[in-house]
């Protein structure tokens, strides 16, 4: 009989690495890898901010209310809200239970001192200005009458009040503790009560979310900002890789779960891959052509309007956006509520109509400089056709080509005649015709100066009855198509590609991710 | 040599303030400002103007360049506008970087670059000559951002041999850091080639024709050591000349490089900084570049006698 020999010691060595390596398998931690264009800026939401701030900010805190994915405005810390008769007053609900990242629990405190420290002047908030004289309204009063329940006084009433709060440019107004700033009122980090708290931060490398465990979830499904915040991974980190190519190359090589904002040439590219998936959703930003209406020759509205009828925007869009994107000549977005059947009417291209209106002026081929920019290539892409276009009516437009800060000077100042810009998202429609309306002399950024415009969109930010609203916008709409300080031309698309192992990713209105419901597999 | 060495240094004074005027000037010069960029299309008059008051941006541009100048003879470079980070050692962190990999990459060129321009030289006209010409020229007019993407897809994407994505730094781990910096290490050297070469080729070319290389050997000297003793280090001096000026324009131009491979270095905070208007940032680290060159162009100078006898530094 043999006798078994004992197992060589390599061998046991071996079994017990398999089995580490095992135990460390199930342990491991699922990640999460997606990437931004560029660094964040800092963790101080709504303050020194951009929309990659934004958008990372928004997994770690919260506000009282933020915005659905129809960009309606739902509860998030709030539970519910009454208003007042005279409309100046909100009593917000908080939720129960809601815990900060420190594990302390929420109360009307926290949310009285966060909302303080937003309105302190020191703290260099983006929407205190929203909150100033010449803003929306001053808030008058915060109080806290128990501890889950607080009372805000504005002077006068406002169809924005909510929707400012939930801006995510706005941080959201956050609600956080603390602890978030040192005794001497400096920023130290962010605890906030998202679901998510913020890892580490390397810059110009990477920013990391980490899961938080004390996290209440809401339990209506997940809409928007608000909703159920459901977290499936352990971490998530946003990688910053400013070469577009060097990110494409990550994600094929599987060092990159997520891209996001992708270009359309991107899009095209990745198309053919099987081992990579794409979220195509419309988006909230304008792409326009502006025009300067104080210019000599371009005061003329029948210049202006000839311009709008030598292009076909539909076949603009196609060109550009392939497919991703639907023309849209109206300030309001494309799934905006306020979308009505007014809206749909835009300009129709009519070569005849605008030969005669140009005649009728007197143009004589005199040049029309455009401002544009190779930031946004879907900016750039639209000024050449736009230009092609109108040459066929016999208008000479010149493109100058700048980058993107100096043509924000000439944009801030007026000083243009024509340029292609994009506009970022806005969530209210009053808020999307703000940005363009106003009087020039006082803020010559605004496009559109008239008097009539001005005072429906002043009424269109008092009153809160949508009907009544509506009904402003759809005035608004065709006295704006009439006055052609702008051709509006589409609202783009956020086009996302992700890797096929990520479930549950959805895009929204809003260009940003949300990384709560999805899973890595 | 301590006599010249402390002139050239009190030289160096007036061309960095010269720098500095300049760097100031021009940085202000370009529209926009670091406030624009940062509200965007939604810049409420009132709120600017705040910001940039806050910033120091509504002084007249004398009173900044004096609170600049003032601020850097006490060794301070300012505080970044985008991230409120102290900028020197901002800059310091970024450079260490760019350092690596500039020094690495015109090491191996030079290293490559000076024996096959000698070869070719003395080869004149021959196979080797063209095709070390050929191959140079190549290099050359390569632009560094596609040959960097083409290394990327092939190492990277179809062998996955070096990962695709970030930067360890080496103190952290030695391995990992090394697999992320080969490939911006080898397109630095394969654009470097190019250049050195033909200097290397020109250079040899001219001591190959001078008489104490055709007496050298009449004298019966082997072919080997003509070219080791007498044709290299005298084809060395100008590619080493030139060396020096690689070095310095490298800093400058390697930002290509950092945005392709996703590395946070010197040339990508400048290129960022420059779009966000950033401008302590951006005249930190024009001012630090032009120090480093400066620097880099006196260690050159100063090596010189140890290449070529006949250079004195006095």
């Amino acid at each position: 009989m043999r006798r078994r020999r004992p197992l060589p010691v390599w061998a046991v060595g071996l079994a017990a690495l398999a089995l580490l390596a095992m135990v460390g398998k199930a342990g491991a931690e699922t990640l999460l890898r997606a990437r931004l264009n560029a660094d964040i800026r800092s963790t101080d939401p709504g303050t020194n901010r951009d929309a990659n701030t934004d958008g990372v900010m928004a997994h770690v805190v919260e506000g009282l209310v933020a915005f659905r994915d129809d960009t309606s405005i739902g509860p998030m810390l709030a539970e519910s809200w009454a208003v007042s008769n005279d409309r100046k007053t909100y009593t917000f609900r908080l939720r129960q239970g809601v815990k900060f990242h420190n594990g302390a629990s929420m109360t009307a405190d926290d949310v009285v001192w966060s909302l303080k420290r937003w309105l302190d002047p020191a703290t260099q908030w983006r929407c205190l200005s929203e909150f100033s004289a010449t803003g929306i309204a001053r808030i008058e009063k915060i109080e806290a009458p128990d501890p889950l329940t607080v009372a805000i006084t504005l002077d006068q009433p406002t169809a924005l009040f909510l929707p400012t709060l939930a801006r995510p440019d706005c941080g959201q107004t956050a609600i956080i503790h603390h602890d978030s700033v040192g005794p001497d009122g400096k920023w130290i980090a962010p605890v906030g009560t998202g679901p998510f708290r913020l890892g580490e931060w390397k810059r110009g490398q990477y920013v990391d979310v980490v899961k938080f465990d004390g996290y209440v979830s809401r339990s209506e499904p997940r809409t928007g900002y608000t909703g159920a915040k459901d977290v499936k991974v352990d971490r998530v980190r946003f990688n910053v890789i400013p070469d577009s190519s060097a990110a494409k190359a990550g994600l094929l090589s599987g060092s990159l779960d997520v891209i996001m904002s992708l270009s359309i040439p991107d899009l095209e590219e990745l198309k053919t891959r099987s081992d990579v998936q794409l979220s195509i959703t419309p988006a909230l930003g304008l792409t326009g052509i502006l025009f300067q209406t104080r210019d000599p020759l371009l005061k003329d509205v029948r210049i202006r309007r000839a311009i709008a009828l030598s292009i076909d925007t539909a076949q603009i869009v196609e060109a550009i956006m392939l497919g991703t994107a639907r023309p849209n000549n109206s300030a309001l977005p494309l799934g905006s509520p306020f979308y009505s059947e007014a809206q749909s009417h835009g300009y129709t291209q009519n070569i005849a109509e605008a030969k005669k209106l140009l005649a009728e002026a007197g143009y004589r081929g005199q040049p029309i400089k455009m401002i544009t920019n190779k930031r946004y290539s879907f900016v750039f892409d639209a000024s050449v056709l736009v230009q092609a276009m109108a040459q066929t009516v016999g208008i000479n437009i010149e493109l100058e080509v700048m980058d993107w800060a100096a043509q924000l000077d000439r944009y801030n100042r007026g000083d243009y005649q024509s340029m292609a810009f994009v506009y970022s998202a806005r969530l209210d429609p009053s808020l999307s015709f703000e940005m363009l309306t106003g009087p020039k002399a006082a803020q010559p950024r605004k496009v559109w100066d008239n008097p009539e415009g001005q005072e429906m969109l002043r009424q269109s930010m008092m009153i809160d009855d949508v009907a009544k609203r509506q009904a402003l916008f759809d005035e608004m709409h065709r006295r704006f198509i009439a006055d052609v300080p702008m051709i509006v031309l589409f609202n783009g698309a956020e086009l996302t590609a992700l890797r096929k192992s990520i479930k549950g990713y959805a895009g929204w209105l809003y260009p940003e991710p949300r990384f709560w419901g999805v899973t890595v597999e | 040599m301590l006599s010249y060495l402390a002139r050239r240094l009190a030289m160096t004074i007036p061309t960095l303030l010269l720098v500095a005027v300049a760097v100031f000037a021009l940085v202000r010069l370009i529209p926009g400002d670091p406030v624009q960029v940062m509200l965007g299309d939604a810049a409420d008059p009132a709120q600017a103007a705040q910001l940039r008051a806050q910033l120091g941006l509504d002084q007249p541009i004398p009173v900044q360049f004096v609170h600049w100048i003032a601020k850097l003879a006490a060794g301070d470079f300012g505080h970044s506008i985008t991230n409120d980070l102290a900028v020197l050692p901002l800059i310091l962190d970024r450079f260490q970087v760019s350092a690596v990999i500039v020094l690495v990459a015109v090491g191996l060129a030079a290293c490559i670059a000076v024996p096959a321009g000698l070869l070719a030289a003395w080869k004149q006209n021959s196979l080797l000559d063209l095709s070390v010409v050929g191959g140079a020229t190549l290099l050359l007019s390569i632009p560094s951002f596609w040959l960097g993407l083409l290394l990327l897809l092939l190492f990277g994407l179809k062998l996955k041999w070096l990962p695709v994505i970030g930067y360890v730094p080496f103190a952290e781990n030695f391995w990992q850091a090394a697999t992320f910096i080969v490939l911006p290490i080898a397109t630095l050297t394969m654009v470097e080639i190019g250049v050195l070469t033909r200097m290397a080729r020109a250079a040899s070319i001219e001591v190959l024709r001078l008489e104490y290389v055709t007496h050298a050997r009449a004298k019966g000297v082997p072919e080997w050591r003509v070219l080791a003793r007498h044709v290299l280090p005298n084809a060395f001096a100008p590619t080493w000349t030139l060396i020096g000026l690689v070095l310095g324009h490298l800093l400058g131009g390697i930002a290509v490089i950092e945005t392709v491979f996703t590395l946070p270095g010197l040339g990508r905070l400048l290129v960022d900084s420059i779009f966000a208007r950033d401008y302590p940032v951006v005249q930190g680290c024009l001012l630090f570049t032009a120090v480093i060159y400066v620097v880099v162009n006196l260690v050159v100078d100063l090596c010189y006698p140890l290449f070529d006898p006949r250079v004195t530094v006095a």
